[in-house]
């Protein structure tokens, strides 16, 4: 509810960024700019699925309390669209996979949290009345991160020439999952009637499966040679 | 060397879990997410009457809530309710030099007891009589006030109380409780400069000619109470508006047929600013004895009679600052008036009150003294036994004040003795859906004078209905002398208080310290990421190998 208020929401999104940066050993690499190629890549992601929403999806008018399910089905497959973002920046980097994948992956996350935390939190965490939803937002650019640095992963791996047979099945499934789960979140929400703690926990829970999930198969991936 | 990233990501995932299960735990989760909540609040009366001053100085606010049991006062609002008000309370909030006092009112005032809206009558006066520099408020109670008013209250009574075992859980409380900030939205209130009261004046010729003598019917149309938005005056003076506004349309009938034209010139005036010792009063008969050549009031009138709060009680006295002497038009009507009670209604106890006119009171007690000053005869009819009483100025006095049997009848009274002064035909009905109509108008806003300045609708809409049945209806505005004002009025008496919902700043410092300490968890866990990886890849290699 003051300035101090604004500091803690911020630094609590913004230092895991920070910290996940310098000890992954990206800034050795000189990826700075890469990174920032990979946000310039997400906004225009974001820029053409807008265009595509606001001009082939009508506007809801089933209203209030019902929940389209279709619909919110169809927007969520557009999320499609992230993936080819992610597989555009992956290709334009030379280097080993980990590179690739954290280089697009930090890109990719800090530009969402620039466009879409910073305005709310300048904006509300500075006002005289205090709400706990600030501190939440700030948590869940946190899972935000982990979520994006394995979605990377299941994409660079999904590319791989030298994929086995028996790793298609999995990593299409996480790739599904990593699209959809906004999509399930909102589900949860509305059938189990969540809070807003516990649906962030939920968040947190599932983004760790995909994410462990994710790194087994990356391990297996990369050490089965 | 992105070994290390990946054993950050490995203890991220282990840390992460359980670390957010023991945040989610230490911080105390709310139950409910409300914004801030907006409501009106009415500012208590700041004016200045003949040079002495009244009433709370200050408008804006902008300071945290508590209710009367905290210890620490000063600079706070404190919120009260009414059904806990006391005068004690409220003299301890002042000299703890407060920052604002809001009063909370109930929505219906009728489920409130007798004997408190009796005592917060007696105690508007006081309150109004010390000037204070606090700003005071009212408002009234709706379900978020009230809870914001009880998450307070516990609050501040819990600040009192501490021992050493429930010290710890009392320091977490402290930090993390809700506290509210109270926020005005207007500027500080400033005199208002040349605020016009209104009266409005009327008349019905008499039959036959000039120099016939002339009634004045006189009721003073503004309220009074502590706080001007709250100020209905349905009694006092809804009641004596009615009635004037019904004997003006019965008169109007009566005279428009020739046989029951009467050869009395009726003048009726609805005078402004009557709560503050009768301005418009005051300056309609200076203009008119002083300043005009010729006028209804200079020639032969033959008595002036006010009407003030006529709408409950079977008493009817009639105040006079000198007894009627024997064969004049007053005392032929005292003697119908007391013919009428008598013979018509037994219910109703009628007496007449004497009280010489005190010049040396701040203010006056009735209108009839206004023109009992200027040597012309008047009373005022009244059920209230004094001058003093706090119907006459508090703003309990609502629409369930008046009961429209007994204004009714008062108003056939009244009727029927001018009637026989005047002539000696039988009344006109008075018509009980027209005096519910014109109290449920008169009551339905606030009419404090202040509020009433020359465009406002009530005034428009009595001259209408004055004109409607009275002819050469005319305006009379009361200005304050410039140099050396009668009454000064101040403005910023509305406002919209805000509550805005607030943490402690120890609960931002602690809330800093849960960060870095999760953050600090976080960087052990990122640096030590390759942990999980070789954890990862020592169970993949086995399944290698049997390939």
């Amino acid at each position: 509810m003051t300035l101090f208020h604004f500091g803690n929401c911020f630094s609590l999104a913004y230092f895991p960024y920070f910290i996940t940066y310098k000890c992954s050993g990206l800034s050795e690499y000189n990826a700075f700019w890469r990174c920032v190629q990979a946000g310039a890549t997400y906004l225009f992601v974001q820029l053409c699925k807008m265009l595509f929403l606001a001009t082939f999806f009508p506007t809801w008018e089933g209203g209030a309390g019902v929940y389209d399910f279709v619909g919110e089905f169809m927007k969520a497959t557009v999320d499609l669209a992230d993936l080819l973002g992610l597989h555009l920046v992956m290709s334009r980097n030379a280097g080993k996979g980990e590179y690739k994948i954290m280089v697009a992956a930090m890109g990719w996350a800090t530009a969402e949290l620039i466009m879409s935390r910073c305005i709310p939190l300048w904006v509300g965490a500075r006002g005289i009345e205090f709400d706990w939803k600030y501190i939440q937002m700030s948590f869940d650019s946190n899972i935000s991160l982990v979520h994006y640095i394995a979605m990377a992963a299941v994409v660079w791996m999904f590319t791989r020439y030298d994929l086995p047979k028996s790793f298609r099945l999995p990593v299409t499934i996480l790739l599904g999952l990593c699209v959809y789960k906004g999509f399930l979140m909102e589900l949860f929400v509305h059938v189990f009637l969540l809070g807003s703690w516990t649906a962030l926990l939920v968040k947190a829970v599932l983004t760790g499966a995909i994410s462990l999930c994710s790194l087994f198969l990356f391990v297996t991936l990369v050490h089965s040679n | 060397m992105f070994e290390e990233a990946s054993e950050v990501l490995e203890n991220m995932l282990k840390w992460s879990l359980p670390l957010s299960l023991v945040l989610f735990l230490v911080l105390v989760c709310p139950l409910r997410a409300e914004a801030a909540h907006e409501f009106s609040v009415y500012r208590m009366q700041q004016y200045d009457l003949q040079g002495q001053t009244y009433g709370s100085r200050n408008a804006i606010l902008n300071t945290e809530a508590r209710t009367v049991e905290a210890e620490v006062l000063s600079r706070r609002c404190v919120m009260m309710r009414l059904a806990d008000f006391s005068y004690e309370k409220y003299q301890k909030a002042l000299q703890q030099s407060a920052g604002a006092v809001v009063i909370i009112l109930p929505q219906n005032m009728s489920t409130m007891p007798q004997d408190i809206v009796q005592q917060f009558m007696e105690l508007e006066p006081e309150l109004l009589a010390t000037e204070t520099i606090v700003p005071v408020y009212f408002a009234l109670e709706d379900e978020e006030l009230l809870s914001i008013y009880t998450q307070t209250q516990i609050s501040s009574s819990s600040q009192g109380s501490s021992s050493a075992a429930e010290g710890t859980s009392l320091l977490l409380h402290t930090a993390t409780a809700n506290g509210f900030q109270m926020v005005t939205s207007g500027a500080q209130s400033k005199a208002v400069s040349d605020w016009a009261i209104t009266s409005l004046e009327g008349r019905l010729s008499g039959a036959g000619g000039e120099d016939l003598p002339t009634i004045v019917l006189v009721a003073h149309y503004d309220s009074f109470g502590v706080a001007p938005w709250l100020s209905y005056g349905a009694d006092s003076n809804g009641s004596g508006v009615a009635i004037l506004l019904e004997l003006a349309r019965l008169f109007s009938r009566l005279y428009s047929y020739k046989r029951t034209h009467a050869g009395y010139n009726l003048l009726f005036f609805l005078s402004g600013g009557g709560k503050f010792n009768y301005q418009g009063t005051k300056r309609w008969l200076e203009d008119n004895l002083d300043h005009t050549d010729s006028s209804l009031l200079q020639d032969n009138v033959a008595f002036v009679l006010c009407l003030d709060t006529l709408g409950n009680s079977d008493n009817l006295y009639l105040h006079v600052s000198k007894p009627p002497k024997e064969g004049s038009p007053q005392h032929v009507l005292l003697k119908e008036l007391e013919t009428v009670v008598t013979h018509q209604h037994p219910d109703l106890k009628f007496s007449m009150v004497h009280k010489k006119i005190n010049l040396a009171d701040d203010t006056l007690a009735w209108e009839h003294e206004r023109f009992g000053i200027r040597r012309l005869p008047a009373f005022t009819l009244s059920h209230l036994e004094s001058h003093r009483s706090p119907a006459r100025h508090s703003i309990m006095d609502m629409r369930p004040h008046v009961d429209l049997t007994k204004l009714r009848r008062n108003t056939k009274v009244i009727a029927e003795t001018l009637a026989r002064v005047i002539y000696n035909l039988t009344e006109k009905q008075v018509q009980e859906d027209q005096l519910a109509s014109l109290v449920d108008w008169l009551t339905a806003q606030p009419r404090a004078a202040q509020l009433l300045d020359k465009d406002s609708s009530i005034v428009n809409t009595l001259e209408y209905y004055l004109n409607h049945y009275l002819k050469d209806v005319k305006r009379h505005l009361v200005r304050a002398d410039k140099r050396d004002p009668e009454f000064v009025f101040y403005d910023q008496l509305k406002q919209t208080m805000n509550a805005y919902r607030v943490k402690p700043a120890i609960f931002d410092l602690l809330l800093a310290f849960c960060i870095a300490a999760y953050l600090g968890v976080l960087y052990l866990a990122i640096q030590n990421f390759g942990l999980l990886y070789s954890f990862l890849r020592r169970v993949t290699a086995p399944r290698v190998k049997q390939h």
